[in-house]
């Protein structure tokens, strides 16, 4: 499966050209990150070379390691981070928890040891889920210093293959939609695989059972696992209709920031969002040269990119809105991060934005939503907190809030609702077998509450969720708490 | 591959390896690098193992300890490494056992009141599965949300309801311990009652690695109280606080736990958590009793009337459990706190006799002042043991030897004052120079020759408990 993968990346890496590029000169190109399609497309293209922007050398406004190492000198080494680690929780290596890293940091810092292949492995576990820093006696932010060091260490040893052409596409519009078109062709040639019986015979399980039967019986088969993934990341919940707003139309200046994942993979989140937000009387506004937050790109040290994708997103509003609303958890962290991320002037309009960013179930929360009383949904939920949205945003009690809000929900705390999911950004890609032990722990959890259905507020997370019940052989859907709202408002306008 | 700090060489970690599976044996020098250290501040000391091993089952560890005695190298097991006094660092070098692997509970007997653990499972766990069915299990080291229950019986630790339930020792009932020559030993059994032969399991709680594996346990578990009530007794001296303690004691009630901190330490507390602490009074009880709900209301009236008595300047009681949280979190926050002054911090652990606090805590002041050392005094009152917390700086060479020479006060002041090096922490490396201040000449004898008996190789764990 792995290897379908990468020939599926391979496949799209190859845009427009004649002859195959190599790796080479696809990463130096994307490096470089000119502009290689019609710079006159609005909506398909990649991110431009910001003209305003006093930066040219953005690795010497970052971070780096030594500007935190009286931070990594202070780890007292208590130990207290292994009991909140979920990597430490499904590998058990000391190299996998803050505490390891640390030690491997103040030894670079000393100059004892070097960044090597080695330590990158190590600087790969972590899942940047920020909960060993509500535990730790001595306040370190662990996912600060891992990410500045990963960024350092990427300098030396690169960043993964896999990684790199992940990020690569990510940074560009143009690449995403046929990132999409090339996960929507590979489903459905795997579709008609099923479909003919020589492959049928292939992979056919021991008892006999077609495939699409087997998608979620005792089935160990990796493939079919995939295919399911695929596709739940694929269907859309909730299509667009233009509703009668019932409330007075508010004159706030709101910018919706949908992120790269809404725009080009699934829009079944936006779609929901516009329909509520539309209902209850907001108009918003969607800038049309948004690219993805870049979020990935930071948490992988890939700072850079990561620069020039806020650049472009903040050069895309005026400081002037009232609130920039995301409704998935990394997003809005991204938002969040821009500021130390660019520079000069652009600086100080961060820092303004970045208080105007704004979670779209908080956004809800605050306000006298409008809540059908004649139409209901009858499903029991449960809620996984995005690591995201809780520890790094405070969002936590809003969503709870909106469900519980909603006529017939039957709503179900689980058991370590705040545990991340796993799949955080391209950590499941890179560490896919701990990724996929973390998120099954978290499925086991979803499906102990007997849920019809599990709320989550991130893109990411919804990954990890539909991961891990995929891998218990669980059926249950993965929806964004404003999709049910939708999906409400939608009963409610027959 | 010559750097090998013992006398392991790639042929015995290929026979390691063929045991344990590749995965499961570190020999890369970064992953070697993150098991010599454990919560123990050491400054820039670098003991290396030679290898990591990370065994799932008792046999493997069997195997694993024939090779190495056969071969002699030295094996330091290690669970969550939150050691204090040094006990997981590997002074020989030689292999660390991470036993990380070995983390389940294997049976809870509701009809016996025992339950039966892996050695790496979570104290705090087993607290929260056993008291999900009404038992209890009592030992409550500070670090229980991440100590284990290896490290727990190896330490013999305690925590604050020593007092009233004892610590680890008494709620061991059976161990299965593997042996240097790699033998499996079984030790006591299932029963309270067990005087068959001399009481081995005993020998080897508090044994700090260094006579055997623990690979299996049976603790003994008691049903969980009705219900706690948790107080604070603020005090404008040290004097009338452990006055209070000798009046509630003498009243016959055992409180669950009888804690004390001084104005140092809540004034820390205050400044990083503003949890509501005074900050002009100079000392603290943390009061909590536990039992039958009358019970705990006579006991909740009569320990706020001594301590008015006593000359307590305001008592602030739990009124339901989120205050009872808040109380504890006050309380549990305190190392935190002396962690946030400083970059390093060290733990000391001496045990006087009870009526002899108010003196030791005076004296421990002046100590580390005469030494220009920050210290926040907490302890157990309820059972003597007091732990200064020593906010300072490893780096500074004149901040490290201060505290050297101070520690080694300490000592001699508990020693004096009828009292010993440790309560609960154990001795490991960092206080195994101090053993014949606390001991005489023939107890550290048959120690030795308990050791040699059952470690003839000195393989396990060298160099901790007694100087070499």
């Amino acid at each position: 499966m792995n290897r379908n993968f990468k020939l599926l990346c391979a496949a799209l890496s190859l845009r427009g050209g004649a002859k195959a590029p190599t790796w080479q000169s696809i990463r130096s190109f994307w490096a470089n990150f000119k502009i290689q399609t019609d710079p006159h497309s609005t909506s398909l293209r990649s991110v431009p070379q910001n003209d305003n922007s006093t930066i040219s050398n953005c690795s010497n406004g970052f971070k780096s390691l030594n500007d935190y190492a009286e931070d990594v000198y202070k780890c007292t080494k208590c130990g207290l981070c292994q009991s909140v680690c979920p990597v430490y929780k499904a590998t058990g290596l000391e190299t996998a928890v803050s505490r390891g890293k640390f030690t491997l940091l103040n030894g670079i810092i000393n100059g004892k040891l070097k960044f090597n292949k080695k330590i990158a492995k190590n600087l790969e576990l972590c899942l940047g889920c920020k909960a060993c820093y509500d535990f730790c006696p001595s306040g370190i932010s662990a996912e600060e210093i891992i990410t500045a060091a990963r960024h350092e260490s990427s300098k030396i040893n690169g960043i993964g293959f896999i990684k790199r052409f992940i990020l690569d596409n990510f940074k560009s519009n143009f690449r995403l939609s046929l990132l999409k078109i090339g996960l929507k062709c590979y489903i459905v040639t795997l579709n008609l695989f099923q479909g003919l019986s020589c492959f049928r015979l292939l992979l056919k399980p021991k008892d006999g059972k077609m495939l699409n039967q087997v998608q979620h019986d005792n089935s160990s088969n990796k493939f079919i696992k995939y295919l399911t993934l695929f596709n739940s990341q694929l269907k859309e919940n909730v299509k667009y209709r233009k509703l009668k707003s019932v409330k007075p139309i508010s004159e706030l200046n709101i910018v919706y920031f949908p992120g790269c994942i809404n725009n080009y993979v699934n829009s079944s989140v936006k779609n929901a969002v516009l329909i509520v937000l539309e209902k209850n009387g907001f108009r918003v506004n969607i800038p049309k040269n948004f690219t993805c937050c870049g979020i990935a790109a930071r948490s992988s040290g890939d700072f850079e990119s990561f620069s020039r994708l806020a650049e472009n997103n903040l050069n895309q509003i005026s400081d002037n809105v009232d609130y920039i609303i995301t409704d998935c958890a990394s997003c809005g962290s991204a938002w969040e991060f821009y500021p130390d991320f660019v520079q000069g002037k652009l600086k100080e309009k961060a820092e303004i934005i970045a208080e105007k960013t704004i979670n779209i179930n908080k956004f809800l929360a605050e306000r006298e939503i409008y809540f059908p009383e004649n139409v209901e949904i009858n499903k029991k939920i449960t809620y996984h907190d995005p690591c995201h949205l809780k520890r790094f945003q405070k969002v936590f009690e809003e969503p709870r809030k909106i469900l519980k809000q909603i006529q017939g929900i039957a709503f179900k705390e689980m058991k370590d609702a705040d545990v991340c999911c796993g799949a955080a950004g391209t950590f499941c890609i890179s560490q896919s077998e701990i990724s996929k032990a973390i998120s099954s722990e978290k499925a086991q959890n979803i499906i102990a509450t007997g849920a019809d259905i599990v709320c989550t507020s991130c893109a990411g997370c919804k990954i990890g969720l539909s991961q891990g019940l995929i891998e218990k052989n669980s059926t249950i859907p993965v929806y964004h708490p404003v999709e049910l709202l939708a999906e409400l408002y939608l009963k409610d306008e027959k | 591959m010559s750097e090998f700090n013992s006398n392991i060489n790639d042929e015995i970690i290929n026979s390691l390896k063929l045991i344990l599976g590749n995965q499961n044996v570190l020999t890369d020098y970064e992953d070697r690098y993150c098991y010599a250290y454990d919560a123990t501040a050491i400054g820039e000391a670098l003991y290396l193992p030679d290898a990591v091993v990370l065994p799932e089952n008792k046999e493997q560890i069997c195997q694993i300890v024939k090779i190495a005695n056969e071969n002699n190298i030295p094996i330091v097991p290690r669970a969550s490494g939150t050691n204090l006094v040094g006990g997981c660092i590997p002074l020989k070098g030689g292999i660390v056992m991470h036993l990380s692997k070995m983390n389940r509970i294997l049976n809870i007997d509701r009809n016996n009141l025992i339950c039966t653990v892996q050695p790496s499972v979570v104290v705090g766990n087993i607290q929260q599965e056993v008291s999900d069915l009404g038992l209890f299990y009592p030992p409550d080291p500070a670090s229980l949300k991440v100590s284990t229950i290896g490290g727990s019986i190896a330490q013999s630790s305690g925590g604050p309801r020593g007092f009233k339930y004892g610590t680890t020792k008494d709620y061991v009932l059976g161990l299965e311990v593997v042996l240097a020559d790699g033998t499996l030993l079984k030790t006591g059994g299932t029963t309270v009652k067990n005087v068959t032969g001399y009481n081995l399991t005993q020998l080897f709680v508090g044994s700090e690695g260094t006579l055997g594996i623990v690979v299996e346990a049976t603790l003994k578990l008691i049903p969980k109280p009705e219900e706690q009530q948790v107080m604070l007794a603020y005090f404008e001296s040290i004097d009338q606080a452990a006055e209070a303690i000798t009046g509630i004691i003498s009243a016959k009630i055992t409180p669950a736990t009888l804690d004390i901190m001084d104005k140092n330490t809540m004034v820390t507390i205050e400044n990083f958590h503003h949890v509501g602490l005074p900050t002009d009074m100079e000392a603290v009880l943390v009061l909590e009793v536990d039992g039958f709900k009358e019970s705990v209301a006579v006991q909740t009236r009569q320990i706020i009337d001594i301590c008015n008595q006593f000359g307590a300047k305001n008592i602030r009681v739990s009124q339901n459990q989120q205050e009872a949280d808040e109380l504890w979190f006050a309380r549990r926050s305190a190392f935190g706190a002396v962690a946030r002054l400083r970059p390093n911090v060290l733990t000391e652990d001496a045990v006087v006799p009870r009526d002899k606090i108010p003196e030791f805590i005076t004296k421990t002041r002046e100590i580390f002042d005469k030494y220009n050392l920050t210290v926040c005094i907490m302890g157990h009152a309820g059972d003597g043991n007091i732990h200064p917390n020593v906010s300072l700086d490893l780096r500074n060479k004149e901040e490290a030897e201060n505290f050297e020479k101070a520690a080694e006060e300490l000592f001699d002041t508990a020693i004096e004052l009828g009292g010993s090096l440790s309560g609960e922490h154990g001795i490991g490396m960092l206080k195994s120079g101090f053993m014949r201040k606390a001991l005489d000449e023939n107890s550290i004898k048959y120690m030795k020759e308990i050791k040699k008996l059952f470690d003839p190789k000195n393989i396990l764990n060298p160099g901790k408990i007694f100087h070499e």
